[in-house]
């Protein structure tokens, strides 16, 4: 029976709340049903002899009040709470409607602190969550990287790929790919004769197997065919391109492009919405033997791919680590010169290989901000709450009074809460939606394309939902069961006071204040690090300097052909009227990338038994130092002499002279470039140093500068990737004239990319910029709802008190006395909260030190500023409502009571 | 009009049971028909506005006791006749069985009480 009883009770359960969504249907049924019943009623009295009226009343009188009958049958269909529910949301979207600027400031804060959260999940699920698409089991894939002593996961060499590929047994089989897509130049395909730059991956042929994904069209590389060298060129399109470049036609499969005027057969097209494991999206797929140099694939200190695998069944991830450090020690042990100190990571697949734990810091620094703000939109919202909660105390005590539950009070206080945050929780993810897209606009162009998908997806909405229910919650329920506790005598006394909820209303203002200036501590101290940045010399001069990327490959260019035709580059730029001096070099300094290369220097011992040291590697045509502004002090640029067939020459910075040649003059001196050949065989190469120029910032602004750097001449060490630099007259863009420049002199040369050096050199600064736009924004906002928090209590406070101020101005106190005695509590309120913000951003700013490059955590120009802001912020939001206080006049403020 | 001390005041839940019983006897029957029964069975006059019956109906409905669809009377007007189900057949039965031991309690604690 119980069982039996369970089943009724709930299946009435669901009939009941399907009776409540089918409202409408029930009502009509209802309806029909008592209007017949009605006139077989009227039937019977008519036959009985009642006239038609009469018969009409005689029915209405035994059926009863239809009304009640109906209101009767509705309790008896739905959940009562359910329609009380809908009752209260009715009512707290009519009060919502009747205070129109209450609910869109509310909303706005709210709107703008979900937002700001809903972003910042969206990222952090985009870049450590998400798995890639149209790839099959991720749970099962893994990255691999080299441990190097001293760093984390980095890279891997083609070498070391291989003999992990060869010897391990826990994993199901492992790919390569380049490090970056590889600009390439696509020319003549399809219906278009222009030549257009497109970016090719280079992956070994088990890479689509291993990911295990599907081809859309024809078919995917060979596992074992394509790792060979000299197979014949084939490549496999993206999706994207497929459709973007060529409109999906299927005939394409077969036949054969041109890239970098060399012909590749399309064997096929991935998955839709493929791009393999990372945030990388490249157009199309080669062969690794095919696109890459064989020096880079026989060189296995070159860490210039990215490996992974996937996991056997039943092998745990911890089980692969340690097969992989075991193989990763033995390597080291066969190859003590190029794997020595190195060994193996394997890690879950993240979009971002190796960078997830400070890319998780830093969305966790984030997250603490937006956090923060939605803690202040939360407060204010609390705050005005129980002031409206203060004023509607009559009201509820009557009700309370005439017997409405406590329960159900509170239920329709927080309906009102829960309708101001879902419309907050709404506007907030309309928002996200273009705060993501300011978020990626804040992100430097990358020298490849990089397809993070940002859209807001179930996760995010999910835990915004959560959010928004929660923070509802906090901010909702304390002035609920504040004002539900009005007790009924003291409340209809009218002049009581309400001393707990005014304390906890300066407790929610005092928070706002704390949490505000926090936020404008920590912006104002990396506006300070950006400043430190800006200000201290990078060792060359950023501005007014135009940039063209170029890679002379594409157009076919070789070591033979190559320096020739940058040189005559080079004058040409020169030539240009809007250019005051150019050059050309591999690298720029305080941008994304650096080169390293091993150098021995005859007669110094390199420390802890290393054969080389490392430095910092340039390759520039002359006149680079004076583009860049980088005094040469000693011997002499490169010149027309230093060619190939002349003495291999070099130019040192000054931090390395004084390492190698301390005390003495470094010009005259020989360092030996070593490289390690396809065959394993060392290569040396003495250079004789002509010069010695000042450092500079090797990587970033924020670095010190390079302590060792080496440049040698284009001429002498021809590199294919190359950088025009031209240093325009009056800070002229010239971004233009040097591309029609170069596509004059080769049509077939794309110009990779083009952006000035100051824009470069900003790469480096991203998460500074990022947090000191969010915390700077964010902070603005908080410091607003602050001032609103403090004007709204101080306004309060004045209003409770106008038959006091009306009597004290009456007894002769002075505009000024009203004024200092109701600044003192506003004023009370805003010290109290910077005291305590002040502490707190003391403390967040020693977590904060690694971001802060040089600047001192508890900067004295930031704390000060930041406290005489707010200390104005707060007199100016007392003083307004102590003002009107002045304006009382006694005589009404008596007569109103 | 009848006066206040005749009428009989329904015990909760038993307007339920009353219906339950109505519909098994009876067959289908309208809400019309249910009330007419009612009140002919009656010796005293119920308290029942017809109207009352609704509440019972639609719990009824929801428990799903009985069920109810459009037909036509007799006299070609419409109404919601309502048929008692299986699960309302064995309800009916449980239900009386409560009722009766009670009925029989409460009657036996009045005996002893007077």
């Amino acid at each position: 029976m119980p069982l039996r009883l369970a089943i009724s009770t709930w299946r009435q359960f669901w009939r009941r709340l399907a009776a409540f969504f089918r409202d409408e249907h029930a009502e009509k049924e209802l309806a029909r049903e008592m209007r017949a019943h009605l006139a077989l009623l009227e039937d019977d009295f008519r036959r009985r002899g009642l006239s038609a009226d009469d018969a009409r009343l005689a029915a209405r009188r035994a059926f009863g009040g239809v009304e009640q009958a109906k209101e009767r049958q509705r309790d008896a269909r739905s959940f009562v709470w359910l329609a009380d529910a809908r009752r209260d949301m009715r009512h707290a979207a009519r009060l919502l409607r009747r205070d129109p600027l209450f609910t869109a400031t509310a909303v706005l804060s709210l709107a703008i602190g979900i937002g700001a959260n809903t972003t910042i999940v969206t990222v952090g699920n985009a870049l450590l969550f998400r798995a890639p698409a149209a790839v099959a089991d991720p749970g099962a894939l893994v990255d691999i990287g080299t441990l190097t002593p001293g760093g984390g996961f980095g890279n891997s060499s083609y070498p070391n790929y291989l003999d992990v590929r060869r010897r391990v047994t826990t994993l199901d089989g492992v790919y390569a790919s380049g490090l970056f897509p590889r600009a390439m130049s696509l020319s003549g395909a399809g219906d278009s004769k222009a030549t257009e730059r497109v970016f090719a991956t280079p992956v070994t042929g088990n890479y689509f197997a291993v990911l295990g994904t599907t081809a859309a069209a024809g078919r995917l590389f060979d596992a074992d065919a394509v790792d060979r060298p000299g197979i014949d060129p084939v490549i496999v399109l993206s999706h994207r391109f497929w459709t973007r470049r060529f409109n999906r036609d299927p005939s394409l499969i077969g036949r054969a492009i041109l890239l970098n005027r060399e012909s590749f057969t399309v064997i096929g097209v991935a998955a839709e919405g493929f791009q393999g494991p990372g945030v990388r999206a490249g157009d199309l797929w080669v062969p690794m033997p095919v696109s890459s140099a064989a020096s880079s694939l026989a060189n296995r200190t070159a860490a210039l791919f990215l490996v992974g695998g996937r996991l056997k069944r039943d092998v745990s991830i911890q089980q692969a680590a340690a097969e992989l450090d075991a193989i990763g020690k033995a390597l080291a042990l066969e190859y003590p010169a190029e794997n020595r100190g190195k060994s193996f990571l394997v890690e879950r697949l993240s979009p971002v290989p190796g960078a997830r734990l400070p890319i998780t810091i830093f969305l966790v620094l984030l997250l603490t901000i937006v956090t923060l703000v939605l803690g202040i939109a939360c407060a204010n919202v609390a705050g005005v709450l129980l002031a409206r909660a203060a004023a509607r105390r009559m009201e509820i005590a009557v009700r309370l009074a005439m017997g409405a539950g406590r329960a159900r009070l509170i239920r329709q206080l927080l309906a009102e809460t829960l309708m101001l945050f879902v419309l907050g929780g709404l506007a907030g993810v309309a928002m996200a939606r273009v705060l993501t897209s300011v978020l990626v606009a804040l992100l430097p162009s990358l020298p490849f394309p990089v397809n993070v998908s940002l859209a807001i997806d179930g996760r995010a909405l999910v835990v915004t939902a959560g959010m928004v229910l929660v923070a509802a919650l906090l901010s909702g329920l304390v002035p609920a069961l504040q004002a539900s506790k009005a007790d009924v005598v003291s409340a209809l006394k009218d002049d009581a006071q309400a001393p707990a909820r005014l304390r906890l209303r300066h407790a929610f203002v005092i928070a706002q204040v704390a949490v505000s200036i926090l936020l404008v501590v920590v912006a104002g101290l990396f506006v300070r690090a950006l400043q430190a940045a800006g200000s201290t010399n990078p060792g060359f001069d950023p501005r007014g300097v135009e940039l063209a990327s170029l890679d002379l490959s594409l157009a076919g260019y070789t070591s033979t052909t190559g320096p020739a035709f940058a040189r005559d580059l080079a004058d040409r730029v020169r030539a240009l009227p809007a250019v005051q001096s150019a050059s050309i070099a591999l690298v720029l300094p305080a941008g994304f990338e650096t080169q390293r290369r091993s150098v021995r220097v005859p007669g110094v011992e390199p420390p802890n038994g290393d054969r080389t040291f490392g430095v910092d590697w340039n390759v520039v045509e002359p006149r680079y130092f004076a583009t860049m502004r980088i005094p040469i002090v000693s011997g002499r640029d490169f010149a027309a002499v230093d060619r190939e067939g002349t003495q291999a020459v070099a130019i040192v910075g000054e931090g390395t002279a004084r390492q190698f040649w301390p005390g003495e003059d470094a010009v005259g001196k020989f360092v030996v470039q070593t490289t390690v050949g396809p065959g394993r065989q060392i290569t040396d190469r003495p250079l004789q140093v002509v010069g010695v120029a000042r450092d500079v910032k090797a990587s970033t602004l924020i670095d010190g500068l390079s302590q060792s750097i080496v440049y040698v001449p284009l001429q002498q060490q021809y590199m294919a990737t190359l950088t025009i630099v031209a240093r325009t007259t009056r800070g002229q863009r010239a971004a233009d004239e040097i591309r029609s420049l170069v596509a004059a002199m080769n049509p077939d040369l794309p110009i990779v990319a083009s952006q000035t050096l100051e824009e470069a050199t900003a790469l480096g600064l991203v998460p500074q910029r990022v947090v000191m736009s969010v915390a700077g924004g964010l902070g603005a906002v908080g410091t607003l709802l602050a001032a609103i928090g403090i004007y709204g209590v101080t306004a309060y406070a004045v209003a409770r008190r106008r038959r006091e101020i009306g009597i004290r101005m009456a007894l002769g106190a002075r505009p000024a006395d009203v004024v200092r005695m109701i600044l003192q509590r506003g004023i009370r309120l805003t010290v109290i909260g910077c005291a305590i913000g002040l502490l707190l951003a003391a403390g967040a700013s020693q977590v904060l030190v690694v971001f802060l490059f040089g600047v001192a955590p508890l900067d004295p120009v930031v704390f000060g500023a930041a406290a005489t802001f707010f200390a104005v912020i707060g007199l100016a939001a007392c003083y307004l409502p102590a003002r009107k206080a002045t304006t009382f006049d006694p005589l009404a403020a008596l007569r109103c009571e | 009009m009848p006066s206040k001390e005749t009428r009989v005041e329904l015990l909760q839940g038993t307007l339920d049971l009353i219906v339950l019983r109505a519909l098994s006897t009876m067959g289908p029957q309208h809400a019309y028909g249910l009330a007419a029964r009612l009140e002919q069975v009656a010796d005293h006059p119920l308290n029942l506005n017809q109207g009352t019956l609704y509440p019972a109906l639609v719990r009824l409905e929801q428990k799903g006791w009985i069920k109810g669809a459009w037909q036509t009377t007799e006299n070609h007007r419409e109404a919601k006749y309502y048929t008692i189900t299986r699960a309302g057949t064995r309800a009916l039965e449980s239900q009386t069985e409560r009722w009766r031991r009670l009925a029989g309690l409460v009657d036996k604690l009045l005996l002893h009480e007077s």
